[in-house]
């Protein structure tokens, strides 16, 4: 177990250097957030006028949406470096040294919500800056971080898996891309179950998406809600042990 | 001698169909430098694989440093170093980054890797420039670096997949004296692949010869040219009037002529016992038949004869080095 938690952190250090050295992705993963909420902030203000739209302002109920969407699209493109990896050798490397293969795949997912997590911190400034309303108080922030860092596992998870299999960049973008835009659609991160058609909604409450959000949602715009925070993090944490068992297994099935 | 690495009829096919490696049975001893010499696709790498436990054989056994590659893959990664056909090093790393994470993936002390990443910088002349990012590195130091990557845990027996594919002629040679350095300092026993002769013939105690997943010689590069049984003699004769099989059959019995076969343009390739002495006599013997003799030339037996005595084909480094970079697109392309 020592031996997983250290083999785990060099794993996440490594990628985490990466990320550190690059500066245009800090920059960009920087900028992406703020655009998105200016856009929302301004652009769909008169959505929240809608009758039934349970947000005063269309921001309030974004701004959670956005961190999700953040997370999302951080999150399952996180078994590209795998197979960048594997095209530089540097995969076959680690497979050869006794580093555990589960470590390979639950360093990559740690550091991807370590990203993720930052993320979501800061756009939950900015959004506060920008005058969304967050009911829950400041130590409702945890919550929000925890959720947020569970989620971005599942996908980062699902990503390794596919990233165990194909070998191509091509073949992952296409197959991330098929699914990401669904993903988001089929969850309430754009609009509430209660205003989905009735198909739409129930396939929402098969999404991961749903079960991050909806606690997020609740902690902007009404406060505490025990039982939607517990039932999300449950629910992700499930999902993404899945997701790391199913990875690592598609790794193992591969090489060794 | 005692034997390190044992492997009986190991085998590798890929997709139940391509069968990149084929029962392969060879032993490499304790201390050795030992070669695997072929042509691309021959199934170096993949042999290579199977033993440092990357990828599972489809048959057959493999023991490393005493444990069961199949069954003990966590045992045998402990005790072998591996440095990949591909320069794995991190480039958004410096030098000293990469050698400190590979001790890291080894479970090494913090205190022992501070000292061996010293050690193994000072090793591969790499000292100077350990802190900077090895994107600013060149090809030679990239390799150099991977190679003292291999060696952070002090390994058994280290592997060398094609250790100077692409390095020009200095940086090859100093890759072979910091590998006879370590055999000789350490005592480690070195795996190495190349389809370079001059690399198999002035490094290897050992070679085997593998052909279409197929080892078809083994053995001291000296014994492999003896496996000829003579020197080389070709003799290119003047165009004239006379019956191919029937000369050949008269210069097979010449004094000191072991075979001959004919090739293009009146031209023979004979094998002959001591061929500075027996020389003088065959072409002596070939102006009283009425012959004249345009060109010849001796020579002994090099590793690319051997070659070719054993597999019919041709492998010339010339030819090696025109394909390196479409094989390494092409390598990468498949990876997997
Ligand atoms: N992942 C793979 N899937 C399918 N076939 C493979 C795979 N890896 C290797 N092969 C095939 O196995 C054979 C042996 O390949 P291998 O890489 O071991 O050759 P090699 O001797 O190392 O050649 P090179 O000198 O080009 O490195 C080749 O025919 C190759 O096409
Ligand atoms: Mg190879």
């Amino acid at each position: 177990m020592k031996v997983f938690i250290a083999d785990t952190w060099w794993v996440c250090w490594r990628e985490l250097k990466h990320l550190q050295r690059q500066k245009i992705r800090i920059m960009l993963s920087l900028a992406q957030p703020i655009v998105w909420l200016a856009l929302m902030g301004n652009l769909y203000q008169r959505i929240a006028t809608i009758p039934g739209f349970p947000a005063p302002t269309y921001l309030d109920y974004m701004a959670p949406g956005i961190v999700i969407m953040v997370t999302l699209f951080g999150g399952v493109f996180g078994g590209m470096s795998v197979v960048w990896d594997r095209r530089l050798g540097f995969l076959q490397k680690m497979l050869a040294s006794p580093v555990s293969r589960s470590s390979i795949v639950a360093g990559k997912m740690l550091s991807i919500a370590v990203q993720n997590g930052l993320q979501a911190l800061l756009i939950f400034g900015l959004a506060l800056a920008m005058g969304a309303n967050f009911s829950a108080g400041p130590v409702g922030v945890f919550p929000l971080i925890l959720l947020v860092t569970l989620l971005s596992m599942v996908f980062a998870g699902l990503s390794l898996a596919l990233g165990a299999v194909l070998t191509s960049h091509e073949a992952m973008i296409a197959v991330t891309n098929f699914f990401t835009m669904p993903l988001m659609f089929t969850s309430s991160a754009m609009m509430p179950l209660e205003m989905m058609p009735h198909w739409l909604s129930r396939l929402a409450r098969w999404n991961p998406l749903t079960y991050a959000i909806d606690p997020m949602r609740e902690l902007f715009l009404h406060g505490w809600n025990a039982i939607s925070i517990v039932q999300g993090v449950v629910v992700l944490t499930l999902a993404a042990a899945v997701a790391a068992v199913l990875a690592t297994n598609l790794f193992k099935g591969h090489f060794t | 001698m005692e034997p390190i690495i044992v492997t009986e009829h190991l085998s590798k096919s890929y997709r139940g169909h391509i069968l990149a490696v084929n029962r392969v049975s060879f032993e490499v001893y304790k201390g050795e430098i030992f070669g695997f010499l072929g042509p691309n696709g021959a199934g170096k790498s993949t042999t290579i694989h199977m033993l440092t436990t990357i990828i599972r054989p489809t048959g057959g056994k493999a023991r490393v440093c005493g444990f069961e590659a199949i069954r003990e893959p966590h045992l045998v990664r402990k005790n072998v170093g591996f440095v990949s056909q591909d320069i794995a090093v991190d480039e958004a790393l410096t030098g000293r980054e990469n050698l400190a994470l590979q001790g890291r993936f080894y479970h090494l002390r913090t205190d022992v890797i501070l000292h061996r990443v010293q050690e193994l910088l000072a090793l591969v002349d790499l000292t100077d420039r350990a802190d900077h990012l090895v994107s600013t590195y060149s090809g030679g130091m990239r390799k150099r670096l991977d190679i003292a990557e291999g060696l952070i845990h002090r390994p058994s027996v280290l592997f060398l997949d094609e250790p100077t594919l692409g390095l020009d002629i200095q940086t090859r040679h100093r890759i072979w004296e910091y590998v006879k350095k370590l055999r000789e300092e350490q005592g480690i026993t070195i795996f190495l692949t190349t389809h370079y002769m001059d690399e198999a013939d002035s490094l290897c105690d050992r070679i085997a010869i593998i052909d279409h997943g197929q080892i078809v010689a083994l053995g001291p590069p000296g014994n492999l040219k003896e496996c000829i049984g003579g020197d080389l003699l070709s003799i290119k004769l003047v165009p004239g009037r006379w019956d191919e099989n029937a000369l050949q059959r008269d210069i097979a019995s010449l004094p000191g002529v072991e075979k001959v076969s004919p090739g293009p343009d009146g031209s023979f390739s004979l094998i002959v016992q001591k061929g500075e002495s027996a020389a003088p006599g065959i072409l002596a013997a070939l102006g009283e038949m009425g012959l004249e003799i345009q060109s010849i030339s001796l020579k002994r037996p090099s590793l690319d004869d051997v070659f070719l005595y054993f597999t019919g084909r041709e492998l010339r480094d010339e030819g090696a080095d025109n394909f390196h970079r479409t094989n390494i697109a092409l390598r990468r392309a498949r990876s997997q």
